[in-house]
């Protein structure tokens, strides 16, 4: 059986190799929810889903895409904002 | 809208939110602008053109385009080419110089390791030749 905190789904369950040739169960938090645009609340692309001790360790380039507003809003959205803001100086 | 010398701005990538410049017409889909942006071909689907047009030449050069960008008092995008800097190279280690001396030292230790054994049954021998002459008187 396993401890008691573990028995239930709070932690998600990973199958691992050890080098010994065992498959072992191992016990690990939850990810967070998928990163959403501002404006349309659609999911990003390009925007991994880790947890922050994961999040420190990657490049600031991998974790959203390298455009304005990237990592905030979809690419639907800053075209149209972009859009909005030529049109609104004519 | 799309012509030579049109102001746009980039809607799309990297450049999004710069304004741009129609410096040549590709085909019926691309341009090649320059300005604000990098100069690169980009597709006219990717620009949003402004009501302002400049008198440029049809391919006008990085430095023209530069010339008329600052007059309107517009941000100029200048690329530099990448500095090399010196890095400090890795030298690998003679690994023959290492044994050569681990080894010497190791024979050294070793030779100096005889010497003190010697010494010490020396000294034994010594004493014990001694004791055996204070027996004897
Ligand atoms: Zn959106």
């Amino acid at each position: 059986m396993p401890a008691p905190n573990k028995r239930s789904r709070t932690f998600r369950r990973v199958y691992r190799k050890v080098p010994g040739g065992k498959t072992v169960l191992h016990y690990k938090k939850r990810k967070p929810s998928k990163a959403k645009c501002g404006k349309c609340k659609a999911i990003l692309k390009g925007v991994p889903r880790e947890r922050p001790y994961k999040m420190r360790t990657m490049a600031k380039t991998k974790k959203r895409p390298e455009r304005p507003y990237g990592g905030a809003l979809c690419s639907k959205c800053t075209r149209e904002v972009f859009k909005e803001k030529a049109r609104s100086k004519k | 809208m799309i012509e030579i010398g049109r102001l746009a701005i980039k809607t799309a990538g990297r450049d999004a939110g710069c304004k741009c410049v129609v410096v040549e017409i590709l085909d019926n889909n691309y341009v090649l602008i320059d300005g604000g942006t990098r100069r690169r071909k980009c597709n006219i689907i990717h620009l949003e053109p402004l009501n302002e047009v400049i008198k440029i030449k049809k391919g006008a050069s990085h430095e023209e385009v530069n010339a008329e960008f600052k007059k309107l008092k517009l941000e100029v995008r200048e690329t530099k080419p990448k500095e090399t800097k010196d890095r400090p190279k890795k030298v690998r280690k003679e690994k023959k110089k290492i044994e050569e001396k681990g080894d010497k030292g190791k024979k050294k230790a070793k030779k100096e390791g005889k010497k003190k054994s010697e010494v010490k049954k020396e000294e034994k021998l010594s004493d014990k030749l001694t004791k055996e002459g204070k027996k004897n008187k």
